[in-house]
């Protein structure tokens, strides 16, 4: 088909545009895949390596809270798969993220090995994503968030009557280190979890660059004229929310492993209001979006005046989150901005 | 001739005014069919049936045997047919090349986890936006966001979109809207080409006459929801009542 027809409408200046319009600075508009970054390999290779080398160089409590970074990362990138990519609101993210960390802390109690708690949250919490998803999807905008929220109010009372511990919490084992590696439990289990969470980052971007993650956008954007390109609203979006409740699931299972104790005031609304506010700072619809989101899950304190504030500051400077802000940043410099 | 989309006693009302009354249309395989008439004439009600955006009061339309109004809306695409909006639909939040690859997303993986390992079938699906884009001269667009550009220039997009979608039948409605008048006669050019390359039926709503006349075989004049003209070109265009609904004094 590409038979060398001749389309004469390249009669613009640009290469090959022919639009003779000033260009957008890169960052200004989502979907953008110009390289704004020219050494993207060096900087993974030095970003693996600075992030396998920190058991080694930081102290146990700092540790720990990176662990935590890296566990929200996890709970980020499939929240950011419906919010991000899909355009709707979950307020129930929370709720599966402590689903996840629950059945994962009864399969330890029970006598489990550690393993084999990691895809057991993360089916549980597939599973109840298709639940809750498949109705949910039907219903447009704002009712996702209500019906998700209604999971979110529910889940820890729940837990305080049914779950072992009550509302006591339940304290389980952590993985220990294996005997060959020398590792103190705390690194080892820092490690674990950067493979986790590098195997869900790689995952979630294969997902978000394959059909589906542009079905997705495209459905946010226009699903009448989606829906005729042979995309079915209905089922994309209650598989991205399963996907997105599996990562959350999976997320909790690896806060167990971190914290050694789940309790049911964990894992309140509050904790899926934190994650919303995460994604939204950190940048929507970006997976780098998801780790700085991370870092203020970890360490901005709890839903109240200043995490507000900052959720406020962030949309009026920078409605792509953070993430758009450093994208901006080269052209804000050469001040290139249009 | 064996009709490849058949309209038949196609009516629509929408509360007290009938937006189409009971209009027929066939257009044979690879036939190049214009659609014209005044604005209000029931022009894009027409194509919303055609692809099951709106369900008729009455009439039937088939489209190679089947019946397209049988058919849930996003199975219209697997029949074969696809289509462009007057105002274009291109999606923000995705680059220009990806926006095309939404154009083919029948023919990628499905469900999520095949589509997160289908590394061959994006390859493929990359190359083939890429053969789309470089047909309407977009190449050096491809990895820019699709928000942010020229209306022209979407109306270039999302008719690339429906081409990669490689359809047997090609709605477009106002292709020409917005565009300089060469930029008008290159892209009926190459859409001319492209029905000559693949034999796909066209049909094409436009009010930049000489767009349809350079393009169209046969021309359907519409006005009020009734059809008033339909036959050869060189007919069609000489004919009063046709003249006196859409040309103007000419």
């Amino acid at each position: 088909m590409s038979a060398g027809l001749n389309t004469g409408l390249n009669t613009g200046t640009g290469p090959g545009t022919g639009t003779g319009h000033r260009r957008p600075a890169v960052g200004q508009y989502a979907g953008d895949r110009r390289p704004t970054w020219p050494y993207p390999r060096a900087t993974l290779g030095t970003a693996v390596a600075g992030a396998v080398s920190v058991p080694f160089l930081v102290p146990p409590y700092p540790l720990h809270q990176v662990t935590l970074v890296l566990v929200y990362v996890v709970a980020l990138l499939g929240l950011d798969l419906v919010a991000g990519h899909g355009g709707q609101i979950s307020l129930g993210h929370g709720a599966f993220f402590g689903i996840g960390a629950y059945t994962a802390a009864i399969l330890l109690s029970a006598g489990a090995p550690y393993p084999l708690t990691l895809p057991a949250a993360g089916l549980v919490a597939y599973g109840l994503g298709h639940a809750f998803g498949r109705p949910a999807v039907r219903l447009s905008g704002v009712y996702l968030a209500v019906v998700t929220f209604a999971v979110a109010v529910a889940v820890p009372p729940l837990i305080r009557r049914l779950a072992p511990g009550g509302a006591m919490g339940l304290p389980v084992r952590t993985p220990d280190a294996p005997f060959f590696t020398g590792l103190d439990d705390d690194q080892w289990v820092y490690l674990l979890v950067l493979a986790v969470a590098a195997a869900a980052f790689t995952l979630m971007r294969a997902v978000v660059r394959s059909n589906r993650g542009r079905a997705l956008v495209a459905l946010r954007a226009d699903a009448g004229a989606a829906e005729l390109l042979g995309m079915r609203p209905a089922a994309i979006r209650a598989h991205a929310f399963a996907w997105s409740a599996m990562y959350a699931g999976v997320a909790g299972c690896l806060f167990t492993w971190t914290t050694g104790f789940v309790a049911p005031e964990s894992f309140t609304v509050t904790l899926s209001i934190t994650l919303l506010a995460g994604i939204v700072i950190g940048g929507l619809g970006t997976v780098s979006g998801a780790v700085i989101g991370a870092v203020v899950v970890t360490f901005l304190p709890a839903p109240g005046l200043v995490s507000g504030l900052a959720l406020i500051l962030v949309l009026a400077v920078a409605p792509n989150g953070v993430t758009g802000l450093v994208r901006r940043a080269p052209a804000f410099i050469r001040r290139d901005r249009s | 001739m064996v009709p490849m989309l058949e309209i038949g006693r196609l009516t629509v009302r929408f509360g007290g005014v009938t937006a189409l009354d009971a209009v027929g249309l066939l257009a044979g395989p690879g036939e190049v069919v214009g659609l014209i008439g005044p604005n209000g004439a029931g022009k894009s009600t027409l194509f919303d049936c055609v692809t099951r955006r709106r369900v008729p009061d009455d009439g039937v339309v088939r489209f190679d045997g089947q019946d397209v109004l049988a058919q849930p809306p996003h199975l219209v695409a697997g029949c074969g047919i696809a289509r462009t909006f007057q105002h274009p639909t291109v999606f923000p939040g995705l680059s220009v090349r990806e926006n095309v690859m939404t154009g083919a997303h029948r023919f990628g993986a499905a469900g999520f986890w095949r589509a997160a390992f289908a590394r061959d079938g994006e390859r493929r699906l990359r190359a083939h936006a890429d053969r789309v884009l470089d047909l309407f001269g977009l190449l050096g667009l491809g990895d820019h966001p699709a928000d942010g550009l020229p209306y022209g220039v979407l109306k270039r997009v999302e008719i690339a979109r429906a081409v990669a979608a490689e359809p047997r039948l090609l709605l477009l409605d106002e292709p020409a809207g917005g565009l300089g008048p060469e930029e008008a006669m290159a892209l009926a050019g190459l859409i001319g080409e492209l029905h000559r390359a693949t034999g796909m039926t066209v049909v094409v709503v436009e009010h930049h006459m000489e767009f349809v006349l350079g393009l169209c075989e046969r021309i359907v004049c519409l006005d009020l929801g009734h059809k008033i003209a339909d036959g050869p070109t060189y007919v069609v265009r000489r004919d009063p009542a046709v003249i006196a609904a859409c040309l103007g004094a000419r």
